[in-house]
């Protein structure tokens, strides 16, 4: 710690705190503020009515709020265990001594990751096009003219279009982390296990896993909340479509292309931003128990270290 | 193999002059055969890597190919159901077209301020806001810590509304700055538990010897402390950099088009492209390369810098 003076401390913290408080502490306040009224783009005289757009939220049979949910989570788990089984394999190629060129295929395989992702997501966006997308074009080549897989407007397909797309930027991520993970378990364990009889599954699970799991649990997490979070390459792939049933949000409207449509959306009538704020309120909560875990997980494991040592 | 090492052992055994010299060919044929069946599956093992690693690398760099041969491609090839890898006659009308008649060079302008301003303020404000966190006896960090991560937890989309009417009421809406002003202010908390993380990492005896010299505590920090934190400062301005660089939703919330589109970002140009009636795919395509290319070039060389500058995993409580 050094000694200084409180003015030179308050000096160092104020613009960044008074920045902070001015760019994201008031608008969750004034969110949570409008999650407590009637505000809608209809109404401009608005008032205080308590937790009514909560209630309504939760316990209303037409709320939206589970399905998009359900959606959300569905998309999570399905990316992150894609993520890691892509990311998983990768590494375990990138990381026998065997294969030759590794300077070629890291710096290849990294890619993805350096690609600016708005960008990317719109040239995906055109790979998947019906007609003149590569993608239905090489399947034509196959499987004839009549071929064409109905990315974009089938549900199912949408979904498996946006879980493609956000494994191709995310893949490369866990590669490097299992990676780095990989190279510090030391070879001797390997020889070990190999003297004593099991075999390259069985090291793989008994040896190889247990020992990069502490790598791999914070960047599963962290990974987790950011898909969550995703906005950009969804949105400008599907923009939340399709919509198979019309009292229903669209299949790929996850949270925040949700909240979105309701507030920027272009066939939005009267936009309910009390109901909006109420929402985005509740996913708040969800998103910050889920860092409080993801941090709280990775104090137990450097207090665990440092039992060890 | 086994065949062989049969009958390797039977002429063995029926010789019986020769016992000995069959016993030894029996062994090294037995050997052999041991050691051909255990490279076998370690050969097919790796052939299959390199098929794995081959797919992979497709499936990586497909897409950018596919963009760089549209973006090379003239007139009307690219509205075909047939496949085309390589554009019939290579053409730079695209970027052309692209650098003349489309705003380009007013996107990558708007675009390269923000990102420049958002770097510039962020890691301004957050470098001493860490450095105070790490170095200062200051009461209720812990807690403040804490808070900052609830802030993040956040998300800038879910304030929509919020934002509109802050702008609003600053005069900044629909100005380069208010998205500036959103964008710095959202990357605080990252540059601040990513710096302190680091700071922490170096001995705060430096700066006390500094300041036995004579330093004040501003010289120390910036004549000692901040050249030794420089792989922290450039992970963390590259990550605010891009952020300007890929975002989309804020910035179509605070930018409005004007008729000629010269005060959007890039990102926003480019989809005003895609969502026309018929999207016009090798002016996007070049457009894409113009600005995509120079990050990914970017971004391959920082990455060495990666694994000593980010310090958010490694953080202690």
């Amino acid at each position: 710690m050094l000694k200084v003076s409180r003015g030179t401390t308050a000096a160092y913290l104020a613009p960044m705190f008074i920045t902070i408080a001015l760019v994201s502490g008031t608008p969750i306040v004034y969110t949570l503020y409008l999650s407590l009224t009637n505000l809608s783009l209809f109404n401009d005289d608005y008032t205080l009515r308590g937790l009514g757009n909560y209630q309504k939220l939760f316990f209303a049979t037409d709320s939206d709020l589970l399905y998009v949910l359900g959606q959300t989570v569905l998309y999570v788990i399905i990316c992150v265990v894609l993520f890691l089984v892509v990311g998983m394999l990768t590494a375990l190629a990138l990381n026998n001594r065997k294969i030759k060129g590794q300077a070629f295929w890291r710096v290849a395989l990294l890619v993805p990751w350096a690609a600016p992702s708005a960008i990317t997501a719109l040239i995906w966006k055109f790979l998947f096009n019906y007609d003149f997308g590569p993608i239905n074009q090489i399947g034509r080549v196959f499987f004839g003219r009549n071929f064409g897989v109905p990315w974009v407007t089938s549900p199912w397909w949408a979904f498996a279009a946006v879980v493609m797309v956000n494994v191709w930027l995310t893949y490369p991520f866990f590669t490097v982390v299992i990676l780095g993970a990989l190279q510090s378990v030391p070879e001797e364990l390997h020889e070990a296990a190999r003297v004593d009889g099991a075999n390259a599954w069985r090291r793989f699970f008994s040896v190889t896993l247990p020992l990069v799991r502490p790598a791999i649990t914070p960047a599963a997490i962290l990974s987790a909340i950011t898909t969550f979070q995703m906005f950009n390459t969804v949105f400008l792939i599907t923009s939340g479509g399709p919509t198979p049933d019309p009292s229903r949000p669209g299949f790929t409207e996850f949270v925040m292309i949700y909240m979105y449509n309701r507030v920027v959306g272009a066939n939005v009538a009267n936009v309910h931003y009390a109901q909006i704020a109420a929402f985005a309120i509740t996913v708040f909560i969800v998103l910050g128990a889920l860092t409080f875990f993801a941090r709280s997980l990775g104090q137990q494991r450097t207090r665990r270290k440092e039992a060890l040592a | 193999m086994s065949d062989q090492i049969m009958k390797a052992s039977t002429s063995s055994e029926g010789a019986s002059t020769q016992v000995a010299v069959g016993r030894v060919t029996a062994e090294r044929e037995r050997a052999k055969a041991i050691a051909l069946r255990r490279r076998f599956p370690s050969n097919l093992l790796t052939g299959l890597i390199y098929v794995y690693l081959v797919i992979m690398v497709v499936f990586a760099l497909f897409p950018i190919y596919y963009v760089v041969q549209a973006s090379l491609a003239g007139g009307q090839n690219l509205y075909t159901t047939d496949l085309k890898l390589l554009p019939s006659n290579p053409t730079f009308d695209n970027y052309i077209y692209a650098f003349t008649q489309l705003p380009l060079l007013n996107w990558i302008a708007n675009t390269f301020f923000i990102c420049a301003m958002t770097t510039l303020i962020g890691l301004a404000f957050s470098v001493t806001g860490a450095y105070a966190l790490s170095r200062f006896r200051i009461r209720g960090r812990d807690l403040s810590l804490n808070l900052l991560l609830a802030i993040q937890a956040f998300p800038g989309l879910l304030a929509l509304t919020a934002y509109y009417v802050l702008l609003n009421k600053l005069g900044l809406l629909n100005t380069l700055v208010g998205l500036v002003v959103i964008y710095a202010g959202g990357s605080l908390v990252f540059g601040c538990w990513n710096m302190k993380g680091y700071f922490d990492t170096l001995p705060v005896e430096l700066e006390q010897a500094a300041m036995i010299d004579g330093a004040t505590p501003t010289q120390a920090f910036l004549r000692v402390t901040l050249p030794l934190a420089a792989p922290a400062l450039a992970a963390s301005a590259l990550f605010m950099f891009i952020v300007g660089w890929n975002e989309y939703a804020l910035a179509n919330l605070v930018l409005n088009s004007n008729t000629a589109g010269t005060n959007l970002t890039f990102v926003l140009g480019l989809y005003t492209l895609q969502s026309d009636f018929r999207t016009p795919w090798g002016y996007f395509a070049a457009t894409s390369v113009v600005v995509s290319v120079p990050l990914i070039i970017l971004f391959l060389y920082a990455q060495r810098f990666f694994k000593s500058g980010l310090t958010i995993g490694s953080v202690k409580g």
